[in-house]
């Protein structure tokens, strides 16, 4: 009954063709929106934006990249942690030498060396399907991280091994290094979240969706239509890597403010965008979304829950967490392995009914 | 037969003494055969004679050990299927090869791939050009939809069709790429009658709205010899007849290898 | 160059090859009959040896609960009984519910199993290191060492002859058993398997157990080697590169690909390591792989993906 499509007529392609077709959607959107963007700097915090909210888009924006590689594309890649690296790295060094620079300049940059790197490591897809692409692309993982463990010149040389986000602003407002407010870096991370949602969303709607979606389904195929699998495939790789880049940029600069590679980009790191795509949705946009918010809210919930409710112990609650977590995610993949965003989908369809049974 | 709107023209594609090997199997021996322009051409012949692998060859999926190619008179010895799309050479296959994930919209709308180039920032924008673009084939491609009448299925996926409307999808893919030659691997196989009745009337109705010419493999005898200009025979990789339906039909060799005779 | 070094650094690559080449076995089996790429293969093993510790060692459960530990012998027989049982709550519970689906997914399931194992093991057992002493004889084998001047540990010697063992045992079982025919059978074709009557379910359980003795061997020789931690689970990570080496399927392929890698691993490491800073390890065997799928995307021994249209 709350969610008719009843009356809502389209008369051109054009209307048809849109994101949101059915007003329902386009009015929870809009107070969506005015949520994000208005409410929540009103009552943001240092530990809210910490814990929860530049996480959660810092890592939509990694979903959302690795969901066009793997979910639209096809391309298995093991090496999403590495390629986060690249962009920290990529910041690192661009921030230390152009400080004055303004800071959404050096993020968008930082995604386009991830990007280039990533064309690189994507070149053997054109031989390797499947699980062989994934272990190609763990030699990406060990090998860069070992790198920039490695290669002084990447850390500026420093005593640690560490890299520290240094001050850089946007327009005068600090985003970067000690004083930038909660609000201030939470805004800069919503805004390039939302911005590159939608681009992603026009990408995969138009034709260059729809050719690595092919080559998702049927490379063979594929090619009789005139797509040329390798560009398409590299152009893929790009673009994820471009996504993944500037969530590796923001986690470094934005969140943490400083950055260990073996810790903070290990394989661990993609395994955890790697469970956000799939728990989200394979080749959903709202997937990313979802499976994102999954996999940052679930511990914090967790561990809420047995610390602070049932007193268990710390280490304890830590090893639980990891019990939990696993069988999430295997009682998720039994129960909708199309993810979240099918299981939204099919509630949609669900409320067009109720209250009435059929 | 009343004037057809596209008369046969001259000859489009030919192939010349192709023989095709697959490690000791010899698939293709010694093939030649031509196709003229507008025509529906069939290859018949027992399972296993040859005959999708004579169409992978001049798709450009299998590269023939000899024998050329000339196709709008230019010759060739190896092609990608890229490039063969490109020349105007579309296909379907004898097992359905959609891409099971996207709708029938979408699987339409990505044989219209070759002729959209818009850029990837104002792909990115989903505005001016990319959006006018994305309209243009939406129209054409709503065009080929009208013509095969599946609007009812515009949006579903098609992995979820039953398979006559899939090979139907397949058809309207194939014409949406507005090919020159068309290359129909058994299109109405596993259909019941009603449905080879349409897929007949569209192949026919391609023929004279578009003129496009075809060449088609088929089991049902009644079909070819009813819609087909020319038909060749293949028999264990070698061509054994090439001409008319009628002459076909008549031939002892394609009678001892195939058609067989009828007892009443 | 030093000949001797040499020889040593190539016996020591390859010794590590047979450490990789074991856990790389658990692999091909549960891979070759369900088609599954078990990630959790490398947790079997620390959880294997986690429980053979319990039963063993004066700080387990046991020795808490009945006042003495078990002998080697029978904590192995049991250990290897609760591997049985742990493949058993794989099939039930995860397995028999994923039949159909896409690869990725199923891989996905063994991933998120890892984890379950991984937190299991170290609620039960705790995350410390544990030195595992099976009576497997420790230190640098004396005979070698006086008259080739040779330094090879005994562990390792033990390890390789117990994989040799390992392989010719398990090639029987595949090739002339009932049991085994059965899972060739699966491995070919599910549907086709069904369909003469072979319980899928039976056999399932079966691999996995098998897999969970192999990854209980395995478990004993890596723990006895550099004690029982977590680290043991990430092996899974490096039997990737083995198997591309080695084909995905094929057994003695395991081998092969473990000996190469670890060769190459060693040698890389003691030759070119000192120019670039150290720790080649890391990535050397994933490159090593990479070029080798370039070349042949099957590996040494698998088989070969035809496409057909």
């Amino acid at each position: 009954m709350i969610y008719r499509e009843a009356g809502q007529f389209k008369s051109t392609y054009a209307d048809d063709q849109a994101i949101f077709p059915i007003r329902q959607d386009r009015i929870s959107l809009t107070i969506f929106g005015l949520l994000a963007f208005l409410g929540v700097p009103m009552v943001i915090d240092d530990y809210w934006a910490n814990a929860v909210f530049i996480p959660l888009l810092v890592f939509t924006l990694a979903a959302l990249g690795l969901n066009i590689l793997i979910g639209y594309c096809g391309q298995l890649s093991l090496g999403t942690g590495a390629f986060m690296a690249v962009g920290a790295y990529a910041t690192y060094k661009l921030m230390t030498a152009f400080p004055d620079l303004n800071f959404i300049i050096i993020v968008v940059l930082s995604g386009f060396v991830t990007a280039g790197v990533g064309v690189l490591f994507g070149l053997p897809s054109l031989r390797i399907k499947g699980f062989y692409l994934a272990v190609a692309t763990l030699a990406a993982q060990f090998f860069l991280v070992w790198l920039f463990n490695k290669v002084g010149w990447f850390f500026n040389y420093n005593a640690t091994g560490q890299i520290n986000a240094t001050r850089m602003e946007v327009f005068g407002v600090q985003i970067t290094g000690p004083e930038a407010t909660p609000t201030s870096r939470y805004l800069f991370c919503l805004l390039f979240t939302v911005v590159f949602a939608l681009v992603a969303k026009n990408l995969v709607r138009g034709r260059i969706g729809r050719s690595w979606m092919a080559i998702r389904d049927m490379d063979i195929a594929a090619e009789l239509i005139g797509i040329r699998p390798l560009h398409t495939k590299l152009l893929a790789f790009a673009v994820s890597s471009f996504y993944v880049g500037m969530a590796g940029s923001l986690y470094f600069s934005v969140w943490l403010g400083a950055a260990e590679v073996t810790e903070a980009f290990s394989i661990n790191q993609s395994f955890y965008v790697l469970f956000m795509v799939i728990i989200g949705g394979l080749g959903t946009i709202l997937g990313s979304f979802l499976g994102a918010a999954f996999m940052v809210l679930m511990p914090i919930l967790l561990k809420n829950f047995m610390v602070g409710g049932i007193g268990v112990e710390v280490v304890t609650a830590k090893h639980v967490e990891i019990m939990v977590m696993g069988i999430l995610i295997v009682t998720f993949l039994i129960l909708e392995p199309h993810g979240l965003a099918r299981l939204w989908q099919i509630m949609k369809e669900k409320l067009r009914l109720w209250p009435f049974p059929y | 037969m009343s004037e057809r709107r596209h008369p046969i023209g001259e000859q489009l594609l030919s192939v010349d003494h192709i023989s095709l090997s697959f490690g000791g199997v010899k698939a293709l021996s010694d093939i030649s055969l031509y196709v003229k322009e507008h025509e529906i051409f069939s290859i018949i012949g027992p399972n296993g004679a040859g005959k999708t692998s004579m169409l992978n060859v001049i798709n450009g999926f299998y590269h023939p050990q000899e024998g050329e190619i000339t196709f709008r008179g230019v010759h060739r010895k190896r092609m990608r299927p890229y490039e063969a799309a490109k020349q105007g050479i579309a296909r379907t296959f004898q097992n359905v090869a959609l891409f099971k994930g996207m709708s029938t919209l979408d699987n339409l709308m990505s044989g219209r791939l070759l002729k959209m180039h818009k850029n990837i920032f104002w792909q990115a924008l989903h505005l001016g050009p990319a959006r006018e673009e994305e309209l243009q084939h939406r129209e054409k491609v709503e065009e080929i939809i009208d013509f095969l009448e599946i609007q009812a299925i515009r949006k579903v996926p098609v992995g979820r069709l039953p398979y006559g409307l899939q090979k139907r999808v397949e058809l309207g893919r194939a014409l949406a790429m507005e090919p020159d030659l068309l290359l129909l691997d058994e299109p109405m196989a596993g259909m019941n009658l009603e449905e080879k009745q349409d897929m007949c009337r569209f192949i026919l109705d391609i023929n004279e709205e578009y003129g496009t010419t075809m060449i088609l493999i088929e089991h049902d005898m009644g079909v070819v010899m009813d819609i087909s200009d020319r038909v060749a025979v293949l028999d264990y990789g070698r061509k054994i007849a090439d001409g008319p339906p009628d002459e076909v039909r008549a031939n002892q060799e394609v009678i001892d290898a195939y058609l067989g005779v009828s007892h009443d | 160059m030093d000949l001797l070094f040499f020889s040593e650094t190539l016996i020591s690559g390859l010794m590590a090859g047979v450490m990789y080449a074991l856990v790389a076995l658990g692999f091909v089996l549960i891979f070759k009959a369900s088609g599954v790429f078990n990630f959790a293969q490398g947790v079997l093993c620390l959880f294997a040896a986690l429980a053979l510790y319990d039963f063993i060692s004066e700080d387990g459960w046991v020795y808490q609960l009945f006042g003495f530990a078990l002998p080697v012998w029978l904590g192995i027989l049991l250990t290897i009984g609760v591997m049985i049982a742990v493949a058993w709550l794989i099939e039930r519970l995860v397995l028999r519910h994923l039949v159909n689906q896409d690869p990725i997914i199923l891989f996905m399931a063994t991933i998120g199993l890892a984890y379950v194992l991984e937190g299991v093991g170290d609620i039960l057992f705790g995350s410390d290191v544990k030195p595992l002493d099976i009576g497997i004889p420790q230190g640098a084998s004396d005979y070698l060492l006086d008259h080739h001047n040779l330094y090879i540990e005994k562990l390792e010697v033990v390890a390789a002859v117990t994989a040799a063992v390992l392989v010719a045992v398990l090639a029987t079982f595949f090739q002339k058993t009932r049991i085994g025919r059965a899972l060739r059978a699966v491995a070919d074709d599910h549907q086709a398997a069904l369909s003469v009557g072979i319980s899928l379910n039976t056999i399932w359980v079966i691999v996995w157990s098998v897999a969970g003795i192999v990854a209980l061997v395995a478990g004993i020789m890596w723990g006895s080697k550099s004690g029982v931690q977590f680290s043991l689970s990430l092996i899974a990570l490096k039997a990737l590169p083995v198997l591309i080496l080695g084909g995905f399927t094929s057994v003695p392929g395991a081998i092969v690909g473990g000996l190469i890698i670890g060769v190459g691993e060693k040698v890389a490491e003691i030759y070119a390591g000192p120019l670039v800073g150290g720790a080649i390890e890391n990535w050397f065997a994933y490159m090593l792989a990479l070029v080798f799928l370039l070349f042949r995307p099957q590996g040494l021994f698998g088989e070969r993906i035809i496409e057909r249209v």
